[in-house]
Order: structure tokens, then C-alpha cells, then sequence
């Protein structure tokens, strides 16, 4: 099916990805895993024949990518990121368009038709507009789209990225079915359990290959590395955890066991632990363990937290935001308080992000009110402003100044007297794991380094809430774990902190989650009081999160 | 070429074209409101150009040559200041076009036989407004007192083709090449342009259909929009402001035609050569608008223009089609007299089509 010696490419002197070599074989689903910029989509469209390579040599269904790339484009499928379909056509008319493009014969394209659709769960919507579907229906028709006309080959770049997690298992669930007709996946994801289910996965990062082999080969590889440590004293265990620099990363799994990566293939040993043993490595151990640079390790440390009763410094009650005829926020009740992290987790589309926007004073709900810091954020939105943080999603950084530029405007904008500005800066740099020193324009660092820049500009005017839009998307595990560390420490100077998200398994990293699910806050509270809430223990972020799904419909139905 | 291809792909177009009003709208009413703008706004016509007079003589004979000025339609009274100084003043300040000076002893010395030396002193800012207003000034001048012109030879001027001189005539012909090289490109390069910003290019990019399919599928579609464009413009000039029609509706219908591919065609260009919509629009206006207005001969004649000039126009199809539209609606020019106009403007448009086609990637990069 695929067979890369080599391959590379070159965007001005900027070589974004080389040394890359593998073979596909026909029916074999093999996943590309690495974060943002790693070089992902660039392989992919390569594969696909809508890119030239810069180096090496590859062959896609026996044709040269060099020669023939027409011929590759022809035959296979390729999904790109985001959505790639007409949304002003309808559900029928963008297959009927995709196959016909693509010499799909008349008689056989009303049966494949039917089985795709039915297969999608996408009969009952045939008529209606590809804009106005839900992010999941949209991802499973392009994937139908790209399935009409039976190709060999499949090239999927992140087809689940911010999907919810029902409709990521019925992807799957149509892949797998594609795959037992013999047809080959390969696909980009940063999700680590779709890596854990594909035959073999290539680990790249930074342009590179990290390493390739079964997910078993590469689970064997990070043996020794991973372990159980559990504990009858967790904070006293996270303090040692956090100071240790064996420890690469590490999560909370319940209030006494924890996972820790090591740097070195040893175990580690803690004061407070009263047991440690070796775990069974997954994916994401593997990814953690492959990306850690020699002598990194040692997360920031702590600082104690505060104790005794913490005020409420975020309190909605009933907040809704509707655009025209759709409802955005759907009666959302939220208290937090001082020094507590919210996660909120939900797919794209969820209204995390509304949610956020309002609380944040940027925009007015249309019913409900909602008070941060002790302003009303419809009524009193400068007050309101001038006593948070805000991470949106893009980091609004200026790209063409330099670090120490971006904290300086944001402190000046923010009201920071000039007396304290250089003492300022200073800690808030401190604070978010980032150099001053730094003096390099912002478009040139790292997204990594990027993140954290934005969280100093965020806090630098010590707010009382600060707001995390989606700060971890595209990053590696260990960089994740490391900016939670740096969001935990935030929090632990008595900062209210809500981080949206839709990575699950990032839950672990919050003292109280809240489910959102189209508009509505679906679950609200510690993880282990969903998991007893659900008759669940010990289950796993996305059961949960498929549980409370599952209650809202059986609510809704019975209503 | 596989023509089941190449429908799908244009119905999908015209499916997306016909489900956003906002297209729609502006495909086929911007062109209309520009051809009112310009037909209202842009005459080169003088009338009632303000004129100052300044009578030294107050006689019968002064008071006669005051009333010839005013009873044309060319000229309105301005004024009538005591000296030359605050006529001057007029001038400058933009009250006056145009000073009348009549010396003391003008009704004497006329009556005697003389020589009566008047002075008739025009603002030359406006140029081309100006060299109208001394023309028709210096034409009374010559027909005082007797009415009529008394000289040597009897010239019999005749104009033909447009004998009012209405600018209007003339104008709206050269508007409908302008308008027609404005906004099918615009529509064209956008459309392309927004399935690069949008990613549903991908999808093509990643399918059996060829480059030349895809500039066929999203050329058809278009030019049917741009040939409806033609028609409501022609419509709108005929109908509306009663542009008198010399010749044949058919071959102007059917040359517009041709002309539309082109400028499509161009669109299409363009297309090919930037990733997002706004890069697009400003191309598109530098690349067809503004040489249209001052290249086509819509305006300025190309023929006055310095010969390098002259040799860029020819390069911009708009010119040939503001020759066919006059030269059809005016004149009654068939294709005998037109029909390498036409040939320029087919090969224009095969030469931009294929560039398109070779410069169109299936590729990112």
C-alpha cells in the first residue's frame, strides 16, 4: 500500500519534516501520533499527493508520489483537518457530489450510499445542511464522503480532533468496518488510545520520527518507566512527586494512587508512598517517556495551599446565551471558589467556550446573571475585567514583538503601576515556567513556550479568576502535564482557575470537572462523586463522560 | 475530460450560488448600481456653467450680448461685479466658470463699425470642461450681433453617429464593458478563493477530477451569472436611460458573450495565484478595475495616448469590447468592421483560460 524511504519536506530553509521511513500493508491501520507542529498533516498530505516531497522517496498504491502524484490523488481518500465538506449542500448532496467526482458507477452508488448513511447513524438527516449539523455528524459524513467510492487507501488528518465522544466511537466504528473490507487507515491523532488500537503507530515530534513499531513494541519499550505509587498521605506524596527530578510526570487516578513517569528505568522511591510498583505502560506513557529530553524533569514546585474556607469568586446561576435560534448556554449554574481549578470538558460545539466568554464579560448572556470577583459581568464588565486572566485559544500574543514586549503591554494595558512592573513581570515569569531572559520575537518560539508566555501575560496583573480557553490543545502529554503543574501553582496562591478542555484523561489534573454537552453543564463536581453518581468507580473520564450522556437522553426522554 | 465530472462540479456551484442570498445580491444588483452611478454622475456635458459679467458699457448692445449668453442653455448668471478684481475673485473662489469683460464704448464702437474687442476669460482647472465653455463663448461671440455667423466660408459641420454630442451616449456603451470586466472576475476569483480559505479544496485536490475539469466546472457557472450580469445592464441602458441602439442587439449579445468568458477567465487567473479571499478582491481590482477606467477608452480615448500607452491598453481586453459596444450601439458596425476586435478578445480569452488551467495545482505546495 505505502512505502516511504526517507521522505522529507522543506518549506524555505525550514525543514519541517524528515527522515521519515514505513511501510502500510493492504488492512492495516496505522496511526501517526505527535503534537502540534510535529509534522503530522505534512506527512499526511504528502501520502495523499497533494504536497511534493522535499526528500526521499515513497510509492501509494504502487504509484511514485514524485511522478504520479495525480494517479494517488485519484484512487485513495484523504480527510483533511477540520471540515472539508460544502455547508450549504445537503447531507445527500455532498455524497452524491463526492461520488460523482469521483466516478463512483450509477448502480452500485445507491447501495454504498445507504450503508454509509445507515452506518453513520445519518438516515433521519439526509436533507439537511452540512453547516447545520453537530461537529461529530460532520466529521462522520466527510468520512462517508471518503468512503463512496471504495478506496484502498484511507488518509485521515485527526478525524476525531474535538469530536464528542459518542460520535468518535462511531467513527471508529465505521473505520474498523472499512478495515475489515481490507482497506488500509492511516491517520493522524493525538488521542492516545485511537494510537493504542491501530496495528503499528510512527511517534513523531519536532519533524522527526521518535519511534515506529506495534503498540505493544512500544509499550514493551517504556516498561520500567511507568509505576503505581500509592499513598495514605496525597499531599504530602504530590509535594515529593513534584520535587523529585526522577519523576518525568505524573496523574492522579483516586485520591490515593497515582501514575509516575520516571526519567530513568528504575524505580523511584517516596517517603510517603506506601506502595510503588511497576504499571503496565499505555500509549501516552510511551509518548511521555520518548519525548523527555535528556535531564528534564523536576516540575515546578508548589506552593502550600491556602486553608480553611476559600470565598466564591465565581457564581452564574441559570446562565443562558442564545444566537438567534440556537442555544449556545443552556441554564448553566456555577459556583467556584478561591484557589479551585474547574475543568471544563466537553466536544467542540459543547459552549465551553460561550460559557467562558461570558464569564469573562466579553459577552452579555441573554438570561441569567452571573458574578466574578463580586461584579455583575453584564452590568459591571470593566470591573470585572480588570480583576481576571484570560488564555483564549489562539493565545493573544503579538507575534512581531518580543517576550518581555508581550508582558509589557499586557501589564501597561492591565494598570499595572510602572513603580512595579520590572517586580511584576518578574514573578509572573517566575510563576508560568517562562525565562525573562527571552528575548526572541514571539512568532519564532515554540507552542509549548507560547503557552506559557501567554499564561504570564494572563496573570500579570494578579488576578482573582483566571480563564484557560482550550490552553492544551495540540500539545504533547509531557508538556500538558508540566502546564498543569504551572495551572495547579497558579491556583495555590488562591487564584480561581477554569481550564476548558476535551482531553478527558486532563480531568484528573482538576479538583472539580464540569460535563458540558450542547449548552448544558451535564455534570458538575470531583470526579469520584460523578464516578458514585453513575454507580461507576474507578471508571474511566470517558465512561463517565458517556454516562452522564446517557443519563441526559433517558432525562430528556422521560420529560 | 469526463463530462459527468464536470456537471457535478458545476451544479454543486450553482446549488452553493443559489442557497446564499448575499451572492446573489450582489452578482446581479452591484452591476446595475454602477452603471446608475455612472450614468447619472458622469457627463462631460457643460450646462449651466456659471458666468460673471462685468458691463463697463451698460448699453443696448452690451445688454443684447449678456442676454445671447443667457439664453443658451450653456451658461447661467453668476453675478454681475462692479470691476474685473472681484470677478477675478469670483473665479477663484469657484463661483464662476467664466468672466464676460465688456469695456466702456462697446454699443459705440460696434454701432460705428469697429473693431469692439470684448474679453471672455474661462477657469482652466477643469480642462476638458473649460476648452467646452470657451468653445461655446467664443461660438456666441462670432454669431453677435447678427444671430448667425457671417464669415467668408460657410462651414456645414456636421456630427454624426452622436449629433447631440450627449456624453451619455457615449459613456454607457463603454460602461457595460467595465462593469462586465469588474465584477465576473471579482465573483469568480472569490468563489475559488474561498474553497482554499475554507479547506474544501482538499477534497478536490484528493479526487480523480483534473485541472482542467475543475476550471471548466467553476468557469460554466460563472459565465452563465455573468452572462445574466450582461443582460440586466443591457437592459437597464436600453430601457431605462433610452440609449438610443444603432445596430444589431443579437451580435452585441453575442460578442458580450464571448467577452464574458474572458473576463471569467481572468477571474479564474487570479484564482489560481492567491490562498485567500481579500487577496483575491485586491488583485482583482488592480488587475481589471483601474486599468479598465483609464486603459479601455471608457473615458479617455486611447488614441490621444502616448504610444507606450497605447501599447499597454491593448493588452487589457476591456478596450476591445468598449470598441465592439460603440462601435455596435453607435455607429451600426457590423462585423465587417469589428471582427478583429472580436478575434482578439476569443484568443485573450483561450490564451488566459489555458494559463489558468497549467498555473492551477492539485497540490498545497
Amino acid at each position: 500500500m505505502i512505502e516511504v524511504r526517507g521522505l522529507g519536506r522543506r518549506y524555505g530553509a525550514r525543514t519541517v519534516l524528515q527522515d521519515i521511513a514505513f511501510d502500510v500493508a493492504p488492512g492495516e491501520a496505522f496511526g501517526v501520533v505527535g503534537p502540534d507542529g510535529a509534522g503530522k498533516s505534512t506527512l499526511l498530505q504528502m501520502l495523499a499527493g497533494i504536497l511534493r516531497p522535499s526528500f526521499g522517496t515513497g510509492r501509494v498504491l504502487g504509484e511514485d508520489l514524485r511522478k504520479h502524484p495525480d494517479r494517488v490523488q485519484a484512487r485513495i481518500g484523504y480527510m483533511s483537518q477540520g471540515f472539508s465538506l460544502y455547508d450549504r449542500l445537503s447531507v445527500a448532496e455532498n455524497i452524491a457530489f463526492a461520488a460523482a467526482i469521483r466516478d463512483v458507477p450509477r448502480q452500485a452508488y445507491a447501495a454504498r450510499k445507504a450503508k454509509l448513511v445507515a452506518m453513520a447513524g445519518l438516515e433521519r438527516f439526509e436533507g439537511r445542511r452540512e453547516g447545520a449539523l453537530s461537529g461529530g455528524m460532520r466529521k462522520k459524513l466527510a468520512l462517508c464522503a471518503n468512503l463512496i467510492h471504495e478506496p484502498p487507501l484511507l488518509i485521515l488528518d485527526e478525524p476525531s480532533l474535538g469530536v464528542d465522544p459518542l460520535s468518535r466511537r462511531e467513527l471508529w466504528r465505521i473505520l474498523e468496518a472499512a478495515r475489515g473490507e481490507g482497506r488500509s487507515i492511516v491517520f493522524a491523532t493525538s488521542y492516545m488510545d485511537e494510537a493504542d488500537a491501530s496495528d503499528r503507530v510512527l511517534l513523531l515530534r519536532d519533524g522527526r520520527p521518535l519511534a515506529l513499531g506495534t503498540p505493544t513494541e512500544l509499550r514493551a519499550s517504556a516498561r520500567r518507566r511507568v509505576y503505581r505509587v500509592a499513598t495514605a498521605e496525597p499531599d504530602a506524596l504530590e509535594g515529593q512527586l513534584a520535587a523529585s527530578s526522577a519523576v518525568l510526570s505524573f496523574q492522579k487516578h483516586s485520591r490515593t494512587d497515582y501514575r509516575v513517569q520516571t526519567a530513568e528505568a528504575s524505580p523511584p522511591a517516596f517517603a510517603a508512598a506506601t506502595a510503588i510498583e511497576a504499571a503496565e505502560p499505555d500509549m501516552e506513557d510511551v509518548f511521555t517517556v520518548a519525548s523527555a529530553e535528556p535531564g528534564a524533569g523536576a516540575a515546578p514546585a508548589l506552593a502550600q495551599r491556602r486553608s480553611g474556607p476559600a470565598d466564591i469568586v465565581v457564581a452564574a446561576e441559570a446562565v443562558t446565551q442564545r444566537f438567534g435560534a440556537f442555544v449556545a448556554v443552556d441554564h448553566v449554574d456555577l459556583e467556584i471558589r478561591a484557589g479551585e481549578v474547574l475543568g471544563l470538558l466537553g466536544p467542540n460545539g459543547a459552549g465551553k467556550t460561550t460559557l467562558i466568554r461570558i464569564l469573562c464579560g466579553l459577552l452579555a448572556p441573554s438570561e441569567g446573571t452571573a458574578r466574578v470577583a463580586g461584579f455583575d459581568v453584564a452590568r459591571q464588565s470593566e470591573q470585572v475585567r480588570s480583576r481576571i486572566g484570560y488564555v483564549s485559544q489562539k493565545f493573544s500574543l503579538f507575534p512581531d514583538l518580543t517576550a518581555g514586549g508581550n508582558l509589557g503591554f499586557f501589564a501597561r494595558a492591565y494598570g499595572v503601576p510602572p513603580s512595579a512592573m520590572a517586580e511584576r513581570i518578574a514573578w509572573a515569569s517566575e510563576r508560568a515556567g517562562f525565562p525573562i531572559a527571552e528575548d526572541a520575537l514571539v512568532r519564532s518560539l515554540s507552542s509549548a513556550t507560547r503557552q506559557r508566555l501567554a499564561l504570564a501575560c494572563a496573570i500579570v496583573h494578579r488576578p482573582k479568576v483566571l480563564f484557560l480557553d482550550e490552553p492544551t490543545s495540540g500539545v504533547d502529554p509531557l508538556s500538558r502535564f508540566r502546564f498543569w503543574r504551572l495551572i495547579a501553582a497558579v491556583a495555590a496562591e488562591g487564584v480561581a482557575v477554569i481550564v476548558s478542555t476535551h482531553y478527558l484523561e486532563e480531568a484528573t489534573y482538576c479538583d472539580r470537572l464540569g460535563m458540558m454537552m450542547d449548552g448544558r453543564m451535564i455534570g458538575l463536581g470531583p470526579l469520584e462523586a460523578l464516578q458514585r453518581e453513575l454507580g461507576l468507580a474507578d471508571a474511566r473520564v470517558e465512561d463517565v463522560f458517556l454516562g452522564l450522556i446517557a443519563r441526559e437522553r433517558s432525562k430528556a426522554v422521560a420529560a | 475530460m469526463k463530462p459527468s465530472r464536470i456537471l457535478a462540479f458545476s451544479r454543486k456551484e450553482v446549488l452553493e450560488i443559489v442557497r446564499d442570498p448575499v451572492t446573489i445580491w450582489l452578482s446581479l444588483f452591484m452591476p446595475v448600481v454602477m452603471l446608475f452611478l455612472f450614468g447619472y454622475a458622469l457627463s462631460f456635458d457643460v450646462e449651466n456653467a456659471p458666468l460673471v459679467v462685468v458691463d463697463h458699457d451698460k448699453s443696448v448692445a452690451s445688454r443684447s450680448l449678456t442676454a445671447q449668453f443667457l439664453n443658451t442653455p450653456y451658461f447661467r448668471l453668476a453675478g454681475t461685479p462692479e470691476d474685473e478684481r472681484m470677478a477675478e475673485h469670483a473665479l477663484m473662489e469657484g463661483r464662476a466658470r467664466a468672466v464676460l469683460s465688456i469695456p466702456p464704448g462697446f454699443g459705440r464702437r460696434l454701432a460705428q463699425g469697429r473693431d469692439a474687442p470684448v474679453e471672455f476669460l474661462v477657469d482652466g482647472t477643469y480642462s476638458s470642461t473649460a476648452a467646452i465653455v470657451s468653445a461655446y463663448g467664443r461660438a456666441i461671440l462670432y454669431a453677435f450681433p447678427s444671430g448667425s455667423l457671417q464669415l467668408p466660408v460657410q462651414p456645414e459641420v456636421r456630427v454624426w453617429y452622436n449629433p447631440q454630442l450627449r456624453s451619455r451616449d457615449f459613456l454607457l456603451p463603454g460602461l457595460f464593458a467595465v462593469i462586465m470586466m469588474t465584477f465576473p472576475p471579482l465573483l469568480t476569483a472569490l468563489a475559488v478563493a474561498r474553497e482554499k480559505e475554507l479547506g474544501t479544496i482538499a477534497q478536490i485536490f484528493a479526487s480523480p477530477l483534473t485541472k482542467a475539469e475543475f476550471i471548466v466546472a467553476k468557469l460554466l457557472p460563472y459565465a452563465a451569472i455573468a452572462a445574466g450580469q450582461l443582460a440586466i445592464v443591457l437592459a437597464a441602458g436600453f430601457l431605462w436611460f433610452k440609449l438610443p441602439m444603432h445596430g444589431s442587439l443579437a451580435l452585441l449579445a453575442a460578442l458580450g458573450l464571448v467577452y464574458v468568458v474572458t473576463t471569467v477567465s481572468i477571474g479564474l487567473l487570479i484564482s489560481t495565484l492567491v490562498r485567500t479571499q481579500i487577496a483575491a478582491m485586491l488583485i482583482t481590482m488592480i488587475a481589471t478595475l483601474m486599468p479598465s477606467f483609464l486603459f479601455s477608452g471608457f473615458i479617455y480615448p486611447v488614441f490621444t495616448m502616448p504610444a507606450f500607452f497605447q501599447g499597454y491598453a491593448a493588452r487589457i481586453p476591456t478596450m476591445y469590447f468598449v470598441n465592439i459596444s460603440r462601435g455596435i450601439v453607435m455607429r451600426d458596425a457590423g462585423l465587417g468592421e469589428l471582427w478583429l476586435n472580436a478575434v482578439v478578445l476569443l484568443v485573450y480569452g483561450i490564451v488566459v483560460l489555458t494559463l489558468a488551467t497549467l498555473l492551477f495545482k492539485k497540490r498545497i505546495a
